[in-house]
């Protein structure tokens, strides 16, 4: 039943995520719909595979180390997306923006 | 800060350098025990992706992961504070902060899918970048304070900048709520920070 309930709620997330990246208006808004989505459901989509798999306990471990490695990553490269935008002359469309105060 | 003069502006920034520098120095681990918390992280690693447990099988990873620890002792555990007994530390860290570090982050992860789903729905955003003062310094540290902060609810790190011995992050934030820095860095950065002063330098 718990399976069930992750997995859906995984594939509803990355729903939300891409429908995110439609909708929302520049590149740094879009990144947090990518990042914060693609992790979170991608996290609980493993999760209930490894509840739904009949396998010993360390090969069902080895999704762990799945899960570790997108928590780690996505973060990082959604942060060297945003400063490469902001590097190559992306504008953001903020109401306020202190890193161009401190960058000009 | 702002009054003194250019000279003696870069003659006090190499001394504050300096002074960090001694005493990241002092607060460093001794090698064996920087080899022992490599080779245990290596070995725990080795037993996950081998997904064995036949004596062969470990003592053959045993050798390699301690061979690959004695060279490699620094990767890791360069940034650890120096508190306490070996074995206590290990404990600690796989009983108390780890499983601490990972309720956190759940509950916050989760937070921040729902309050996207919010936000794609009304678009009710407001975004803006805002600049925040931390008080880690090692590189280990601020790694993983600014990929928290993007897994928190409407926050994405920019940038990292070091000046004058002191630590700031740029934060696009979706919903701006406070332009204060201390009130915005106490709303961004949340508990996260004091659980990463424990343990990094």
């Amino acid at each position: 039943m718990l399976e069930v309930l992750l997995l859906l709620f995984g594939e509803a997330v990355m729903v939300f995520g891409a429908l995110g990246i439609l909708r929302f208006p520049d590149v740094y808004t879009r990144l947090h719909a990518a990042s914060k989505c693609d992790t979170g459901g991608a996290m609980s989509i493993i999760l209930s595979l490894i509840l739904m798999m009949d396998a010993p306990a360390l090969v069902r471990a080895k999704f762990l180390v799945l899960a570790f490695l997108i928590a780690m990553i996505n973060p990082m490269v959604s942060h060297a997306i945003a400063r490469g935008a902001y590097r190559y002359g992306v504008k953001p469309e903020v109401v306020v923006d202190m890193y161009a105060w401190d960058n000009p | 800060m702002s009054r003194v003069p250019f000279y003696l502006k870069e003659r006090l920034e190499s001394l504050r350098e300096k002074v960090l520098h001694e005493e990241f120095e002092a607060s460093k681990l001794p090698s064996w025990e920087r080899v022992v918390l490599t080779w245990a992280v290596l070995m725990a690693f080795w037993i996950v992706i081998s997904a064995s447990l036949e004596m062969r099988d470990l003592a053959l990873g045993a050798a390699v992961t301690l061979m690959i620890a004695a060279f490699m002792r620094d990767l890791l555990t360069e940034d650890i504070r120096r508190s306490g007994h070996i074995l206590e530390k290990l404990l600690y860290f796989a009983f108390i902060y780890l499983p601490q570090y990972l309720v956190i982050m759940a509950f916050r992860l989760l937070e921040s899918n729902l309050k996207v789903a919010k936000n794609v729905i009304f678009m009710d955003i407001n975004p803006g970048i805002v600049k925040i003062k931390t008080d880690l310094h090692s590189d280990t540290g601020v790694t993983i304070l600014a990929n928290s902060i993007t897994l928190t609810p409407g926050t994405l790190t920019l940038d990292v900048s070091k000046k004058l011995g002191e630590t700031y992050l740029y934060v696009h934030w979706i919903d701006l709520e406070t332009l204060n820095r201390e009130k915005a860095g106490e709303k961004i950065k949340g508990d996260i920070e004091e659980w990463l002063k424990k343990v990094f330098w």
